[in-house]
């Protein structure tokens, strides 16, 4: 049986979701950026294709968690721009989640009929989990 | 935004005010701050795309960006969350004034006291509106007799000897012309009418303040029962040993894991 092109889009987006802040925090991680440079720097190389507004929602709840800080600053040309950079905490916790990230990708990618090895990353995963 | 044509600024302050209306819950200065983040979003993509047209290019910004609400969709639920909370604080101190007043304990025992004044208040609702019920009836029946007074007089004679009603036995009453006595009767009706109406306008006051127990109460068992499931799954994450003996226990053992 097929699947639905709406059930398939669902999924996609509930996937991205989470995902794309974590590449908001990778790319914060190098410089800082303001909302459209962001936008720029994860779609230049056209992998990935977001309605660029979910880019804030984001934004602010990093913010509210204090993982990252914002500031004005005034541009040379149009209104100011607010720029976003990663605080020490949110650098921390970046690192702590690409490791589990790493991990789910391992458990996504992995050969199920591959045997010992990469049983330990679901066992990991799987405690992590609570 | 001085470098936008009139055509450019019209669609762009359309797009503004339809992302204003989806921002009416959030607080006043988050709103503007995000305000003012998307209109410097709006004009960086501007600036860099190139196309003919403009209108063509400041659709082609803001169809990229997504409707007001994909700006806006995590946002909402936390904002109404926190202006829900700003509405409940009233709930919090007429909560205080009942424990004060009636020293209700908190825990099972607080909770059982509530539910039983609730229900009590329910039934004092119900027993309002009945009554509101009864004066109309009795006004619909004085009416009904009323008229009987003044257009059938040989019916309301039968009745009366019959023992079916009973003219109130009073002279004044006796000494007006059936016509009066209708006229009388149906006035006291209206009375009855009136004030049946007002009850139940009155009611309504009574239905919300209800309600607002009701929610108030609904209000506070859902949060214990959030508090209760976080503090469950505190526990889960802090005793992960604990943890894994309750995943294991409702899946089965792990492949590899020795028990």
């Amino acid at each position: 049986m097929e699947y639905r092109e709406e059930e398939r889009d669902r999924r996609i987006t509930q996937l991205k979701k989470g995902i794309l802040e974590l590449a908001v925090m990778g790319a914060l991680y190098h410089e800082p950026h303001y909302g459209y440079s962001l936008v720029r720097v994860l779609t230049e190389d056209g992998s990935i294709s977001l309605k660029e507004g979910t880019i804030y929602p984001i934004l602010a709840r990093l913010d509210r968690d204090g993982l990252v800080r914002s500031e004005w600053v005034e541009s040379v040309q149009g209104p100011p721009r607010k720029y976003y950079a990663l605080t020490p905490a949110g650098r921390q916790l970046l690192g702590d989640l690409r490791q589990e990230f790493d991990l789910l990708v391992s458990l996504v990618k992995r050969e199920w009929n591959a045997g010992e090895e990469s049983e330990t990353a679901q066992r990991k995963l799987l405690l992590r989990k609570r | 935004m001085n470098s936008y044509s009139d055509v450019v600024a019209k669609i762009v302050n359309d797009y503004l005010d339809r992302l204003k209306l989806q921002l009416r819950r959030i607080p006043a200065r988050e709103q503007d701050e995000l305000l003012k983040e998307i209109q410097s979003h709006i004009f960086e993509a501007y600036r860099r795309s190139s196309d003919e047209d403009e209108t063509e290019r400041i659709l082609a910004v803001l169809r990229r960006l997504g409707e007001p609400s994909d700006v806006v969709s995590d946002r909402l639920p936390e904002a109404m969350v926190r202006s829900g909370t700003r509405r409940i604080l009233p709930m919090h101190v007429i909560a205080g004034i009942l424990i004060a007043l009636f020293g209700v304990p908190l825990g099972f025992g607080g909770a059982a006291v509530l539910v039983g004044v609730l229900a009590a208040l329910a039934g004092a609702a119900l027993a309002y509106f009945a009554a509101a019920a009864g004066v109309l009836l009795a006004s619909g029946a004085l009416g009904l007799l009323g008229l009987v007074r003044i257009y059938q007089p040989a019916l309301w004679d039968v009745l009366v000897v019959r023992g079916v009603i009973e003219p109130p036995p009073a002279e004044f009453f006796d000494a007006l012309s059936p016509a009066g006595q209708g006229f009388l009767m149906l006035t006291v009706a209206f009375v009855f009418a009136a004030a049946g109406v007002v009850m139940l306008w009155l009611g309504k006051y009574l239905i919300r303040g209800v309600r607002f127990l009701f929610g108030m109460v609904c209000d506070w068992i859902r949060r214990w029962a959030q508090s209760a499931r976080r503090a469950v799954r505190r526990q889960l994450a802090r005793d992960s040993e604990f943890g894994g003996a309750v995943l294991r226990a409702f899946r089965g053992p792990v492949n590899g894991e020795q028990t």
